[in-house]
């Protein structure tokens, strides 16, 4: 019993950097209504900058060299983009640079964000519905992300923070007498995150600045006809909000590893629901709770009667998530929802009528270039057309239903696992394989079923929040589960065999039909096998051609109406729930597919591939290529990571990191959510070309006469 | 059993307040009700009651002999009970003519699978119910267009196609005719009475007298939640209550604008006096 009640405690430390993170997060939603995806990435910069400072002195500015190394340009003498400042010349490894210039150069930086994350992504994005801001929150997440790859490396840290948060000093021993021994930093940890909380809360109750803010977040329009900009106090709190977070990820440099921040934001998301998005008090104590839950958890999981099926890494993950789901379950219809003065357009689905002919083209066009690569080229090529068809699962669900479901490319790597799970025969698959699979031995092609049957009920699982929530509380459930699925899921040994946690290998000989159809040829040892080829092309044109048709027919505009407006689906005849479910199903099914290709496709997979980052930089390429038709997830999937596109231009313009890939991405993704309403790179064909690329651009005008009625349509959607 | 919908005691509280209070009513089937009353009077949440959008505290609604009192929205449209919004409410996504298929296909579990392979189900009476709402409120030449592309007047008759397309035993027109310019309220009011034909009963809520007493075989008069009247046009232009109620309601507006033209003179005069 004492144990677990120090375990409790001992959570306190990571409860607090929850509180922390999760006092930003509402800062920023008061400020302006946008929940923060990214705000875990913006804490995890400022750590990485104040840490480099710290240790070489140079200062990472957040974005990287994009002009590439061509003759004109270096005649012109456009080089680069500077990257970085050296600041502090010092003696390396005995002495360091000034503490207080550091933290202020940190800050900022943080600063810097603030503005970035204002002036170039939410501010043009007021007006989007909810899925344009959630995509550039997401956009947000993926930029910084990528950017501390490239600038930072995402190595390990040794840790260069304040000492009163150094884990190395005395511990407390037998703390109110329950024998064990608690870090000291722990109290020093929940100290600043009440006193962050506490000036949060008074600068709000007290200042000017905080009550127009609270009147801007309770009525916008009301705001500014009392003369009070919206959108500067949105800039301030967002100023206000990467403030926050980069402080919080210095204070914690000691406990966390800075490139975790941005998977972090998943407990400070728990912690600023638990305060209703509104309340600083509450969404410090949230934090502190889900740290010690978390803590506790991890200690009952410890005991011999915990089924060990149950990973303790999976607890740890599964307890935000479990807050998430429980505020969201109970409080969901209480939570703000914040009306904006217009609410733009959902991007457009039209839908095609040259299926067949449009699908022959594709198919032909990957099958010649199938043939005319050789090796390397064929696995760049399969890449395309595994994340094309991924992609379409993110059609019907985002694109067709308007669900933002984060965690699908979850269920894809679920459904991988499974499918080596079901037709395992205890062998050894190859010779230089450290784990054998084990299973119940079923035929490839059941083996393929079955999986895709378990991927769907996961799908189905994770989709049950959406029959009573939507938007954006939506994104955040999906994008905790996340986490959850990976610890306590895919990586779990008892349930998917030895090599889940590590590396599992996939079945060496699949075979449809009586043909082997992996993606590993046996006499090039390359992942370039053209059956696989024309196997994998043929799936993906199948699955296309169905979701395409899903929009023709009254599947796809039951799905679209829902979209728009439930409230007025019921009136229709609707069942909104079961369509939702349905919705789900079907995108489920075919991310399980693709999840399995991806697994006959490569000699072993990891729950890493199947990572949340990697998910996430899928979402951003298919809403560029245009998230609400297949010809958006076919410019999607050349444009992604290691397909065509990038590879392509690495050998004509010298090779790019992966990281740079995705932040260009996620770039563009958020361009595309500005400037074309989310429909994409596929749709300026159809549109653009029609009216000039200037319409598109004019297009935001209009849209104002409609709004008020937009408006009431949103805020009486949300309520039903 | 002659009455399609039957309402006894129904009863909407919000808060204390009874929006609407023991409204007993009755629409004959193939007969054409109105529902009349002031701003406020809890037209919209009678409508709202019977179709499931706020729930009631007390009393019961029969609707083709079922109590409907516990389903869902869209159990009651699925039965023919099918209403169209004072607020538009169109899915602006789709074309005219998709809204109106969406609410004239109704959807079997294996529906989607047809629809992936192109098979969708071609019901000839759902097209000809669709032709003809498109055709009777005057939305050929625009079918293909977007709601958005549309005037205010003609996104409110594309509502009423909606519901039409629906087929429904009962439609309830939620003030139809507001917004409406003189040319779209001519194609709407032309046309109400030829929804009769069309195997279906027409319930209506406005409170433009004219239109309601014009196309109307029966009209029960609403006002703060309560049934105050009830009779054929006839009896309710002539009805003394009917009278006091419009009256009333007149001659407090008299007086709010007196009030009005008081303080904003009061305004004028003196700043100082604040």
């Amino acid at each position: 019993m004492n144990q677990f009640l120090i375990a409790l405690i001992a959570g306190v430390g990571t409860g607090s950097l929850y509180a922390m993170l999760g006092t930003g997060l509402v800062v920023a939603f008061r400020g302006s209504g946008v929940i923060n995806l990214g705000h875990g990435a913006v804490a995890g910069y400022a750590a990485y900058v104040f840490n480099e400072l710290r240790t070489s002195g140079e200062l990472y500015l957040p974005w990287f060299d994009i002009i590439p190394e061509w003759g004109f340009l270096q005649t012109l003498r456009i080089n680069n983009l500077p990257t970085r400042i050296h600041v502090f010349d010092f003696e390396m490894y005995i002495e360091k640079p000034p503490l207080v210039p550091t933290l202020l150069i940190s800050i900022g930086v943080s600063v810097l964000l603030g503005l970035m994350m204002h002036l170039l992504v939410f501010r043009p994005l007021r007006n989007a519905p909810i899925l344009g801001k959630v995509i550039g929150s997401v956009g947000v997440l993926l930029y910084l992300d990528s950017v501390i790859a490239v600038n930072f490396g995402g190595q390990n840290r040794s840790s260069s923070g304040f000492w009163i948060f150094k884990p190395d000093m005395e511990p407390v021993s037998n703390f109110l007498g329950l024998g064990g021994t608690i870090p000291r930093a722990n109290f020093s940890m929940l100290a600043a995150a009440v006193v962050m909380g506490a000036f949060v809360f008074c600068l709000y109750r007290y200042t000017r600045f905080g009550i127009a803010t609270r009147a801007a977040d309770e009525n916008e329009k009301g705001a500014s006809l009392l003369g009070y900009s919206p959108q500067l106090i949105a800039g301030i709190n967002w100023v206000l909000s990467s403030v926050l977070a980069g402080l919080a990820g210095i204070i914690f440099l000691h406990k966390t590893q800075p490139s975790l921040y941005a998977t972090l934001v998943v407990g400070a998301l728990g912690a600023a629901l638990f305060g209703r998005l509104t309340s600083i008090p509450m969404t410090v104590l949230g934090g502190v709770i889900i740290g010690m839950m978390s803590g506790g958890g991890v200690s009952l999981a410890n005991n011999d009667w915990w089924p060990n099926w149950l990973e303790i890494e999976g607890v740890r993950t599964f307890m935000p998530l479990l807050v998430i789901i429980l505020v969201l379950y109970f409080q969901g219809d209480k939570l703000p929802i914040r009306g904006s003065i217009s609410v733009g357009r959902q991007p457009n689905a039209p839908a095609s009528n040259n299926v067949v002919v449009g699908t022959i083209f594709a198919m032909g066009f990957a099958l010649i270039l199938s043939n005319v690569f050789v090796s390397k080229w064929e696995a760049v090529l399969t890449t395309s057309i595994l994340a094309t068809l991924f992609m379409f699962s993110l059609t019907v669900i985002v694109g067709y239903l308007g669900q933002i479901s984060l965690a699908q490319f979850s269920i894809a790597g679920f459904a991988a696992f499974m499918m080596i799970r079901f037709v395992g025969d205890g062998t050894l698959q190859r010779p230089d394989d450290y784990y054998v699979i084990t299973g119940i031995n079923m035929p490839t092609i059941l083996g393929f079923v079955c999986a895709v049957v378990a991927g769907t009920l996961l799908g189905l699982l994770i989709g049950l929040p959406a029959l009573r929530i939507r938007g954006v509380q939506l994104a955040v459930v999906t994008m905790s589960s996340v986490l959850a699925i990976e610890e306590l899921l895919t990586k779990s040994r008892s349930l998917m065999g030895e090599g889940a946690a590590s590396i599992q290998p996939t079945p060496s000989n699949p075979s449809w039909f009586g043909q082997y159809i992996g993606g590993f040829n046996k006499e090039t040892f390359r992942t370039d096998y053209w059956k696989y080829s024309l196997f994998l092309v043929i799936i993906t044109a199948l699955v296309g051609v169905a979701v395409v048709n899903l929009r023709r027919g009254n599947t796809g505009r039951r799905f679209l109406a829902i979209r728009a407006n439930e409230r007025a689906a019921a009136a229709a005849g609707i069942n909104v729930k079961n369509a939702k479910m349905l919705g789900f199903g079907i995108s489920s099914a075919i991310a399980s597919i693709a999840g399995i290709m991806l697994a006959y496709k490569i000699p072993a997979v990891q729950a890493e591939n199947f990572a949340i980052f990697s998910g996430l930089g899928l979402l951003a390429f298919v809403y560029l290529g245009g998230i609400t038709t297949g010809y958006g997830a076919v410019v999607g999937g050349l444009l992604v990571a290691g397909g065509m596109m990038p590879e392509f231009l690495g050998v004509h313009f010298g090779d790019v990191e992966r990281g740079m890939i995705n932040a260009v991405g996620a770039v563009g993704l958020i361009l595309n959510a500005i400037v074309t309403g989310g429909e994409g790179v596929a749709l300026l064909q159809s549109d653009a070309l029609g009216k000039g690329p200037l319409a598109l651009l004019r297009r935001n005008p209009d849209e104002d006469e409609s709004s008020e009625a937009d408006e009431d349509n949103a805020t009486e959607g949300a309520s039903v | 059993m002659s009455n399609i919908l039957e309402t006894s005691g129904l009863t909407v509280t919000f808060g204390g307040l009874n929006a609407c209070d023991k409204v007993d009513l009755t629409v004959p089937k193939g007969k054409f009700v109105g529902l009349i009353g002031p701003n406020g009077a809890g037209k919209t949440t009678f409508i709202d009651a019977i179709t499931g959008y706020v729930p009631t505290s007390a009393g019961s609604a029969i609707f083709n002999g079922e109590d409907i009192g516990e389903l869902k929205p869209h159990e009651r449209a699925q039965r023919g009970l099918v209403r169209t919004f004072q607020s538009l409410e169109l899915f602006e996504d789709l074309s005219v003519k998709d809204n109106l298929l969406v609410a004239g296909y109704d959807t079997r579990w294996y529906s989607f699978l047809l629809d992936m392979i192109y098979m969708p189900r071609k019901d000839k009476e759902v097209e000809e119910q669709i032709e003809w709402a498109l055709d009777i409120m005057g939305l050929n030449d625009v079918a293909d267009a977007m709601p958005s592309d549309l005037s205010h007047g003609r996104r409110k008759l594309v509502g009423v196609a909606r519901a039409l397309a629906a087929s429904p035993d009962l439609i309830l027109l939620d003030e139809p005719a507001a917004g409406l310019d003189t040319a779209e309220s001519q194609i709407l009011g032309g046309h109400l009475r030829e929804f009769l034909d069309h195997d279906m009963s027409v319930f209506l809520i406005d409170h433009d007298m004219g239109l309601v007493l014009s196309v109307c075989d029966y009209i029960y008069v609403l006002d703060f939640g309560k049934i105050i009247a009830q009779g054929t046009p006839q009896e309710i232009r002539e009805s003394e209550t009917v009278k006091k109620a419009y009256l009333g309601e007149e001659a407090g507006e008299i007086q709010a604008q007196a009030g009005e033209r008081m303080t904003s003179l009061q305004h004028d005069q003196g700043g100082q006096d604040d």
